[in-house]
Order: structure tokens, then C-alpha cells, then sequence
């Protein structure tokens, strides 16, 4: 899901760059109001390293290579923080690892950054709802990567790609990603109610 | 001392002859390499291939590109191409929907700019990773009770 560098144009990465910076600005406005943020870091950063390395988690099922990205993880346990802690792990992940370009950091998290939002947003939406916690988590993990791919195909559209042909690809490949984080987003949730209910980003009106 | 003077002059003549003799027996012969083939690798970090990845071969002459082959990697991820007469020096580009990367090479030998940057080990890169998130975490905390503590 990660975009190299020179395969989109000047004005894509610039559009790329604007939306996550200025998204995850008004993030951390507004959230510095409205959360104890002395509270919220430790979980941030627990999560963001858990991003960062999971990443590294290679899963070779056919003929491409996908790694986990746990961005359903990352929206549903973070809420909004999971945008701009996003921007953190890419940006380590691009110059330590050298996934996806540096100059893309900004469009990778768009990619990867506003499907993590529509999890959480589906997720809360769910809990309030009082729909099994398990399976909304599992539902969102996957929902992430689903997302993920469509923003892709949409973005790559810009490049010449036939959007069908890239998003149908990229899906087909990261079913088993899907399934993957649906697991452990479920499981992650669900653990997380049990134990430590107010991790869990539910009860916020942001 | 006759004899002695023709044998003289005989060893001398063919002393002459000899020095003579390779230069008219000999041709000159050329010997050069020729790669025929040049095999291009793609891969993931991570060490997993890439198939079925198009790849365009650029051929550098006299400092100007051309493009040369465009085609796809192989279920193996492995391109094979035979070089342009007369040409040494390429540039192949690897790309898959998003993921790209490129080399520039001399089969000449010569070092050619390298695109490809010495990598950390592995395990050095996530402990860096690490290392940087609980700065920042720890810059984030100072700010906040910073800021707290001034209320």
C-alpha cells in the first residue's frame, strides 16, 4: 500500500502533503482541549510502535508480497491520533525501512491515514449501537485494509492505472491481510473491554 | 680466416632473419568481452520477489537516454535483456502498481552512480524506530505538563 517516490505527480504529493498536514493540525488542536493528552501519549505511542514494526510482518500467500498495515487497529483503539500518529510511523518507516518514498509520506497517509478514521467512526458508531464488540473490531480491522486499497486505486488513477485493474489487485492481495487484522483487531478490542475499558475511544464526540 | 669472416657474416644473416620472421608471420588479433546477457532482480524489502513488474530499460549513450526494452519481470521477479552493441551503460526502472525503484549501471565495470543506499541491519533499524517514537513520546509529555503546569 506504500507509494514510492516518483510514480505520482508534483500535484498529487503536494495535495498529499496538505490534506495530512493541515488534517492532522486540526486534530491535535482540538484534541489538546478535550483530552488529558498526558494520558493519551503512552497509548499513542504504544500503538504507533506496533504500526511501525508491523509493517515489517510479511505474509506471501500467491504470487505478491503484502505486509500488515493495522490501520483498523490503529483507528479504533487511537481515534482520531491514529491520523497524525500515523504520520510518525511513515515517516520512520520511509527512512529506516525505506517503505513507500519520502516525498509520498504525505499521500501514503492518506492512503492509509482517513481509511484508519472511517474505522473508528464505524467502530464507535457500532459500539453505540451495541453490536458484539468483537466482531465490530474485526469488522473495522478489515474495513481499514479495504479502504486502504480503494484509496490507492483512486490515487494511482493519476498515474495512468486502470482503476479497477489496481484496486481489484490490491484486494485480491490483501485478503489475507484481511482476514489477519480482523483477528487481531477483534481479539485487541475485545481484550482491551475486559481489561482497560476506558482505552478504548468510545465515549468521545470527536 | 676466410672461414672465420663467412661464418661471421652467415650468423649475422640469420640473426637478421630471425628478427624479421615475426613480423611477417604474425597477424594481430583482437580480443574483446561481450556480455550477452544482463540479468535485473527485483525485489520487496524483506527478500520476497517481484513478478510480473514492469521494468524499462534505458540505454545511456554519450550521456543521453534512450529507451530500450520495455517488458515485465518474470514470475521470479527476474528480467533478462541482451545489452545494445556498443552501449554500457543503463538505467532499468522496476515499477508495480506504486512500488517502484530504479539502478543506474555500467557493464563496462565502472562504478556507476549508485541509487541504492547502504541499508541498516534489520534489527538496528527497529530499535532506531523504537528509540525515535519514545523521544518523541517524551518531547509530547514535557510539552503537556509543560503546559499544566502553567495553568
Amino acid at each position: 500500500m506504500h507509494i514510492s517516490d516518483g510514480v505520482l505527480s508534483f500535484s498529487v504529493v503536494a495535495a498529499g502533503w496538505a490534506i495530512t498536514l493541515v488534517l492532522s493540525a486540526l486534530i491535535l488542536w482540538r484534541c489538546k482541549y478535550k483530552y488529558d493528552m498526558a494520558e493519551q501519549i503512552p497509548k499513542i505511542s504504544i500503538i504507533t510502535g506496533t504500526f511501525f514494526v508491523a509493517s515489517l510482518i510479511h505474509i506471501s500467500i500467491g504470487p505478491t508480497s503484502v505486509h500488515l498495515l493495522l490501520n483498523g487497529l490503529m483507528g479504533v483503539v487511537l481515534g482520531v491520533f491514529a491520523f497524525p500518529a500515523m504520520l510518525v510511523g511513515l515517516t520512520l518507516q520511509a527512512f529506516l525501512f525505506q517503505h513507500g518514498g519520502i516525498t509520498t509520506i504525505g499521500a501514503n497517509n492518506v492512503i492509509i491515514g482517513i481509511p484508519a478514521l472511517i474505522s473508528y467512526w464505524t467502530f464507535r458508531f457500532g459500539y453505540r449501537k451495541g453490536i458484539n464488540v468483537a466482531f465490530m473490531g474485526a469488522l473495522c480491522g478489515a474495513l481499514g485494509i479495504l479502504l486502504s486499497g480503494i484509496f490507492l486505486a483512486f490515487i494511482l488513477i493519476s498515474t495512468g492505472e486502470e482503476f479497477r485493474e489496481v484496486a481489484y489487485a490490491a484486494l485480491i492481495a490483501h485478503l489475507p491481510v484481511m482476514v489477519i487484522e480482523g483477528i487481531i483487531t477483534g481479539s485487541v478490542v475485545s481484550f482491551l473491554l475486559k481489561v482497560r475499558p476506558e482505552l478504548l475511544p468510545v465515549d468521545t464526540e470527536v | 680466416m676466410d672461414h672465420l669472416k663467412l661464418t661471421r657474416i652467415l650468423v649475422l644473416l640469420g640473426m637478421v632473419l630471425m628478427l624479421l620472421m615475426p613480423g611477417v608471420s604474425a597477424h594481430r588479433v583482437y580480443v574483446q568481452e561481450q556480455i550477452t546477457e544482463v540479468e535485473i532482480k527485483a525485489w520487496f524489502g524483506g527478500g520476497d520477489p517481484m513478478p510480473n513488474a514492469d521494468v524499462s530499460v534505458y540505454a545511456i549513450k554519450n550521456g543521453e537516454e534512450e529507451l530500450y526494452i520495455e517488458d515485465r519481470t518474470d514470475s521470479n521477479g527476474l528480467f533478462y535483456f541482451t545489452p545494445k552493441l556498443g552501449v554500457s551503460e543503463y538505467r532499468v526502472v522496476v515499477s508495480e502498481s506504486g512500488h517502484k525503484s530504479e539502478k543506474t549501471f555500467n557493464l563496462a565495470g565502472g562504478s556507476a552512480a549508485e541509487t541504492e543506499n547502504a541499508e541498516l541491519p534489520l534489527s538496528a533499524s527497529v530499535v532506531a524506530g523504537f528509540g525515535y517514537i519514545i523521544g518523541i513520546a517524551g518531547l509530547a509529555l514535557y510539552f503537556s505538563s509543560r503546559k499544566s503546569k502553567g495553568q
